[in-house]
């Protein structure tokens, strides 16, 4: 994807104009299918390690719920705050 | 445990509507529903924190197969910030308050109803992304706002 976000790694990184071009094509493509055939391509069912490995959890704040993920959940996944 | 399909999330449109849950979908679930065509694993729900909403929570949830026990349910109930859910048939994350929407009644009043299924905003589902600034979310949030974009221009 061709994105800056040199001037500032902070930033959200800028999409460049080929991306966006790219990306309305698929959003008008997406907006002439039924809401029952844009959920089938959507919803999609991989194992995460750590975060499938119990059937329920809670926390008493989203403070502690970040803290948790970025303690407990292997980088890669990506819920660790930046 | 299933993949999220339309005729699930129908069952959850429909159970919550019977017990009348104050509810928004959020989240990348909530953008696809307005036709933000990406990929996710869970479904996100934003519920009203009160005692009420959270008593008409329970019984709808064990409505379409979620095997909660009496102290899941005690902490549904209670409005804790945040619960997974991975004991039903499919992934379920309650959110009572998402990081950047101020309250819940502002943003049910800037909803958009989608067949039936209450959904956030698409500005408050990218403020919700902003303010949590996880690795995914900084990830999807350029095409999200592409995606917004170009929603109000194609409604205006």
């Amino acid at each position: 994807m061709g994105t800056d976000s040199s001037a500032n790694p902070d930033a959200i990184s800028r999409p460049s104009t080929d991306d966006v071009r790219a990306w309305e094509i698929e959003f008008a493509a997406a907006a002439r299918r039924p809401l029952d055939q844009r959920m089938k391509y959507a919803f999609i069912r991989t194992y995460k390690p750590v975060l499938d490995d119990a059937p329920f959890r809670s926390f008493a704040s989203m403070r502690d719920y970040r803290e948790w993920c970025q303690l407990y959940l292997p980088d890669w996944l990506g819920y660790g705050t930046v | 445990m299933g993949r999220f399909e339309y005729r699930q999330a129908a069952e959850i449109r429909d159970a919550v509507a019977r017990h009348a849950v104050r509810y928004l979908f959020i989240g990348k679930s909530g953008a696809i529903l307005l036709g933000f065509p990406d990929t996710t694993q869970d479904a996100d729900l934003f519920v009203e924190k009160s005692p009420v909403n959270g008593d008409r929570l329970i019984p709808s949830l064990r409505e379409i197969g979620f095997d909660l026990t009496d102290d899941q349910a005690s902490d549904i109930r209670s409005g804790k910030d945040f619960v997974q859910l991975k004991n039903g048939p499919f992934d379920l994350n309650l959110i009572f308050a998402p990081d950047g929407i101020e309250t819940f009644a502002s943003a049910w009043e800037r909803r958009v109803d989608v067949d039936g299924f209450h959904v956030c905003s698409i500005d408050d589902i990218i403020a919700s992304k902003q303010s949590a600034n996880r690795q995914r979310d900084r990830e999807s949030l350029p095409r999200l706002i592409s995606f917004r974009d170009w929603l109000k221009k194609n409604q205006a």
